[in-house]
């Protein structure tokens, strides 16, 4: 087992389809993932699971992958489920978390878009440009620049999970790109592919940040890093000014006053 | 069992005589003085931007790995929010330490008695009044020295 503990997931799940299995009931999301290159211990330690559950699921997967040979049960109470841990972040990375729910209250939004451009005569480019700017200004520059040249930097950002979120950005990116390449020639499918893409891209992207990242990079952080990290975060906040996060949440308001409207027409 | 818990008379001797690893002597983390909330200045140099843990006395009795588990790497002031007097002489320290001084972090360490959330009270209302914004954190330590949690606040 040690030996498999240090291979790529991907790897392993390929050869041993059962395991991909048994990590989704963990809700150990890997088998979709598109890269697949965490090692299987990373994959483990970052779930931070309880000792019973961590022990459990090793048997389990130890068992799937050599089905002959005679795997010690692990002593923990088998039977005994534990209660879900309730997540608590730093002030620095809440703050994090605080402005994903902006951002997903216009991922909520973006279907309703997508109609409204579908059904409408003419592309509203205004609308699906003023929704760009949400996201390019708002979610990209000031939300994922301080994951990129703050929060990423306390840890080692060569390491897989890092790469991903990095690689989740220039994706989100190019479907913006696209999204605004369709605004301009007025072509509906190409909004309706990328917007949707986005939204699609972007939820998970948060998911993973909100349940497991940020609070593997919270328990790698000493005091004095969490301090240090507020302050930084608190500097770029301040370079942005006050007006700038107000701005977009009246933009987020006046869209959901829109569609509620659009519903209740 | 009855009174105030803060001074209720309970007995764990025969806990307390579990010995724990004594793998040599540990050296003490403490790197100023004085300690006492009334008795330290917030200009002080060993204040200055750094890691401030305010410790309720009791604490430091309570847990045996207070040195290398808490006060290690931080500066610190004492205080007692069930007997000291003047304390609003404490919450203008805190506000004094995070505006003047620029600490990094404040960390409350108090016991679980309910008169020593007073302490924890202190800080959010220096905290509050400071015009700095500074992570806090509170840890609250069983009377038999466990750790009973640990938060950003």
């Amino acid at each position: 087992m040690h030996k498999v503990i240090n291979q790529e997931i991907k790897q392993i799940i390929n050869a041993c389809p059962e395991v991909g299995r048994i990590l989704e009931e963990y809700n150990i999301g890997c088998v979709p993932c598109s890269v697949g290159s965490c090692l299987l211990k990373d994959v483990v330690g970052i779930h931070n699971l309880d000792p019973q559950r961590e022990a459990t699921l090793m048997y389990r997967l130890e068992k799937a992958i050599y089905p002959d040979r005679n795997v010690p049960k692990p002593v923990v109470d088998m039977t005994k489920k534990s209660a879900p841990k309730e997540i608590t972040y730093s002030p620095p990375v809440k703050k994090l978390v605080d402005e994903h729910v902006l951002i997903k209250r216009l991922l909520a939004l973006i279907p309703s878009v997508v109609e409204y451009t579908e059904t409408s005569v003419k592309v509203d480019k205004n609308l699906i440009l003023k929704c760009v700017d949400f996201i390019r200004t708002y979610a990209d520059k000031y939300h994922h620049m301080k994951e990129e040249d703050i929060l990423f930097k306390y840890v080692d950002d060569k390491a897989e999970i890092i790469q991903i979120m990095f690689k989740d950005h220039d994706t989100g990116r190019g479907h913006v790109r696209q999204a605004v390449e369709g605004a301009e020639k007025g072509n509906k499918s190409q909004i309706k592919e990328h917007l949707l893409a986005y939204r699609d891209l972007l939820t998970q992207h948060i998911k993973k940040e909100d349940e497991i990242l940020y609070p593997w990079i919270d328990r790698q952080l000493s005091v004095t890093q969490v301090g240090e990290m507020f302050r930084k975060c608190s500097e770029a906040d301040a370079s942005v000014g006050d007006e700038l996060p107000k701005k977009y949440e009246r933009f987020i308001i006046e869209l959901e006053e829109k569609f509620l409207e659009e519903v209740t027409k | 069992m009855s009174g105030c818990p803060g001074s209720r008379t309970i007995d764990f001797s025969e806990k307390a005589n579990q010995e724990g690893s004594e793998s040599g002597k540990r050296p003490s983390q403490l790197r100023q003085w004085p300690i006492q909330m009334h008795l330290v200045s917030p200009m002080a140099p060993y204040f200055q931007g750094r890691d401030i843990l305010l410790a309720a006395d009791c604490t430091a009795f309570a847990l045996g790995d207070f040195h290398k588990d808490y006060l290690k790497g931080k500066s610190i002031a004492i205080a007692c929010p069930k007997l000291d007097s003047d304390q609003e002489v404490y919450v203008e320290k805190i506000k004094s330490l995070i505006d003047d001084a620029k600490i990094n972090t404040l960390s409350v360490i108090i016991m679980q008695v309910p008169c020593c959330f007073g302490l924890a009270q202190i800080a959010k209302e220096g905290a509050e009044k400071a015009s700095r914004k500074i992570p806090v954190k509170q840890i609250v330590v069983g009377l038999e020295g466990n750790i009973l949690s640990e938060e950003w606040i």
